[in-house]
């Protein structure tokens, strides 16, 4: 057995010199050593691999159409063998993937990684940021249930509210005055044709400027002990990122059995007792707009599109502005002290949005 | 390179073991947790947290031997002899059980104070601005009680680690030698206690626990939900009789014969008003 895989082995090394690729990836030299601190790119990788597998097993039942969408979803929730834990692993996967992008970014910028030469690298990893939200709204509608009906109603609303582009892209999502058939269908291309094709280019080009680029290694420590602890990316990382995926993957799992989806009523344009609520890591945004120094056409405005956008845009120009070529995070008191304040302040206005489910009757 | 135990921080010294080995015991744990669940037996209360926990206590007495043994190893340059997972894990929880307690009290306490105050205040910012909303409210009500009752939580947190640490120097102090290999080699002995050293055996050894587990796993996972929608009516499927083709043959040919009887009798009826038709004309002429 062992030399037939060495000759098939062998044989696919001559044609594509897979031994060369092997050492490349590899044998990728890690600046004092490998870390935990490392795993949450191979994670998120790990994640959208599992969202990928359990979507393709959805789609098996899954209807994309407004007559049928919902009753194929209880279809897989209450009849399909285990098909309820694929979608709830599917919808749990979803919000892990956020929590480990926040995770990720978190790392880079309080690792200092974002700056130069890693400049490409963070600008790509941003708007793959930018491309799991999208997967995160898409994807909430699909059900076809009240819950998802009103979310979307209510992030399209918002995004009409765009400057300029506002009422295009409103307008493109929905396909019509309000969310209807076109707007399933839509919803569904850019879910599981659009968002995966241009999340798998970006995550390719992230990889390939972090492996031009090389890895930041650690902000701390003499060159004598980084010299002594650099290690190649197999078999310590690997160990490591392993440990970390099987964890993450224990963790999505743990949640769909003590949560498992449950739609609430078929979609309608009514929306009765319910009150239209966004994705939990939406919330903080959503309670945002129900502050008073907010209210109007201008406030919402500010405060849905004009605040997050130049929010995003300091990200992006931030390997540009911060030139200081410093990573240790505490000697770089601003960045520590406005990481923190953003986690609270987002931390804080999700709070007050559950909080504030009490008081809307 | 190696630094002197005692000159090192207690607090950030018990940070450092805790949080490592936190995170060491925490998969296994949550292996075990999400097994439970898929035998539909919660992790948080009765049989399910008894064996969580029992599966626990010698996670976390392995998880911070190890832990403790490749820290001083590799930062202090020290040998740890004998069950310092055991040692360092009843002081831990002594410490713990004293801090949760402790937090208990006083954080529910900081709550309360922390609530009234806020509760004042914003009284005081109606009066002011009559048009202050729910939302700003509750957002400014949270950060007025939650504010300082994270800073006391985090002093007493601070407390019990100065404490455990404290205890962690005193251990060492008794436990510990130093090595006299350099540094290379120690972060090398400090990585392989923690990374298996032959990769092959590392793969082989994963796959083989997950396919285990895998299987495990959905040997328990119910099949059908465990939360049926109500909302949702279940499609009973008729039973299908099994065809018979000789069956429908005969069917085919008794409908066939029966069509034939009709048919023949209409023509009969057709034929006998004819001849009616026929008779009062002939009469007539």
């Amino acid at each position: 057995m062992n030399a037939l895989a060495q000759k098939v082995y062998d044989f696919v090394d001559e044609r594509i010199g897979l031994k060369t690729l092997e050492a490349k990836m590899m044998n990728e030299p890690i600046k004092g050593g490998s870390r935990w601190a490392y795993v949450f790119g191979s994670v998120l990788l790990f994640i959208f691999i599992m969202q990928a597998v359990t979507g393709v097993l959805l789609m098996f039942y899954y209807i994309p159409s407004a007559d049928h969408a919902y009753a194929s979803t209880q279809y897989i929730l209450n009849e399909v063998d285990y098909g309820w834990f694929i979608l709830s692993y599917h919808f749990w996967g979803s919000s892990a993937m956020v929590v480990v992008v926040f995770a990720h970014m978190s790392q880079v910028f309080l690792w200092g990684a974002y700056k130069k030469p890693r400049e490409m690298v963070w600008l790509v990893g941003l708007a793959l940021f930018g491309l799991v939200m999208a997967f995160g709204f898409t994807g909430y509608l699909l059900p076809w249930d009240q819950r998802a009906y009103w979310a979307t109603t209510v992030g399209v609303e918002i995004m009409d509210k765009t400057p300029i582009v506002g009422d295009f892209l409103a307008r493109f999502l929905k396909g019509g005055p309000t969310p209807g058939q076109m707007t399933l269908s839509r919803f569904f291309v850019i879910h599981v044709m659009v968002l995966p094709a241009a999340l798998m280019g970006l995550a390719g080009l992230h990889l390939f400027f972090f492996r031009s680029a090389g890895p930041a290694g650690p902000f701390r420590g003499t060159t004598e002990e980084l010299k002594a602890k650099t290690d190649f990316f197999f078999p310590r990382q690997v160990w490591k990122d392993i440990i970390a995926m099987a964890t993450v993957f224990l963790a999505i799992s743990a949640l769909a059995l003590v949560e498992p989806v449950e739609l609430l009523q078929e979609a309608t344009p009514d929306p009765g007792d319910y009150h239209p609520e966004p994705e939990w890591y939406f919330l903080f945004l959503f309670q945002l707009l129900r502050w008073r120094i907010f209210s109007g056409e201008f406030g919402q405005s500010l405060a849905a599109i004009v605040l997050p956008a130049l929010f995003m845009l300091l990200l992006a120009a931030l390997p540009f502005i911060d030139r200081n070529p410093e990573r240790n995070i505490f000697k770089r008191p601003i960045a520590l002290v406005s990481w923190a304040v953003v986690m609270i302040g987002i931390v804080v206005l999700t709070i007050s949005a559950i909080l504030n489910r009490e008081y809307l009757d | 390179m190696t630094t002197d135990v005692a000159n090192v921080s207690s607090i950030k010294l018990a940070w450092a073991l805790c949080w490592a080995a936190f995170w060491t015991g925490f998969p296994l744990k949550l292996m075990v947790a999400v097994l439970l669940l898929a035998m539909q037996v919660p992790p948080w209360e009765g049989a399910g947290m008894t064996a969580l926990l029992i599966v626990s206590i010698p996670v976390d007495l392995w998880a911070l031997g190890l832990t403790a043994r490749t820290y001083f190893l590799e930062r202090h340059g020290l040998e740890l002899e004998g069950g310092i997972g055991l040692t360092l894990w009843w002081q831990g929880a002594l410490i713990g059980i004293a801090f949760l307690a402790a937090a208990y009290f006083a954080g529910s306490t900081a709550v309360s104070i922390g609530k009234q105050i806020a509760a004042s205040i914003i009284g005081g910012i109606k009066k002011i601005f009559p048009g202050f909303s729910i939302a700003e409210q509750i957002t400014l009500e949270l950060l007025l009680w939650s504010i300082p009752v994270a800073v006391v939580l985090g002093v007493l947190a601070l407390v019990a680690l100065k404490i455990y640490g404290w205890r962690i120097k005193a251990t060492v102090k008794s436990a510990g030698h130093p090595t006299a290999a350099p540094l290379a080699e120690r972060v090398r002995r400090w990585d392989y206690a923690r990374v298996p050293r032959d990769p092959g055996l590392l793969l082989a050894s994963f796959a083989g626990v997950i396919v285990l587990l895998t299987i495990v796993f959905w040997l328990f996972l119910p099949v059908t939900t465990p939360h049926p929608s109500e909302d949702y009516k279940v499609q009973v499927k008729k039973p299908v009789k099994p065809l018979k083709p000789e069956d429908m043959l005969k069917q085919t040919e008794m409908s066939l014969a029966k069509a034939d009887a009709v048919l023949h009798s209409l023509e009969q009826e057709k034929g006998k008003e004819k001849k009616k038709a026929t008779k009062p004309e002939q009469k007539g002429k």
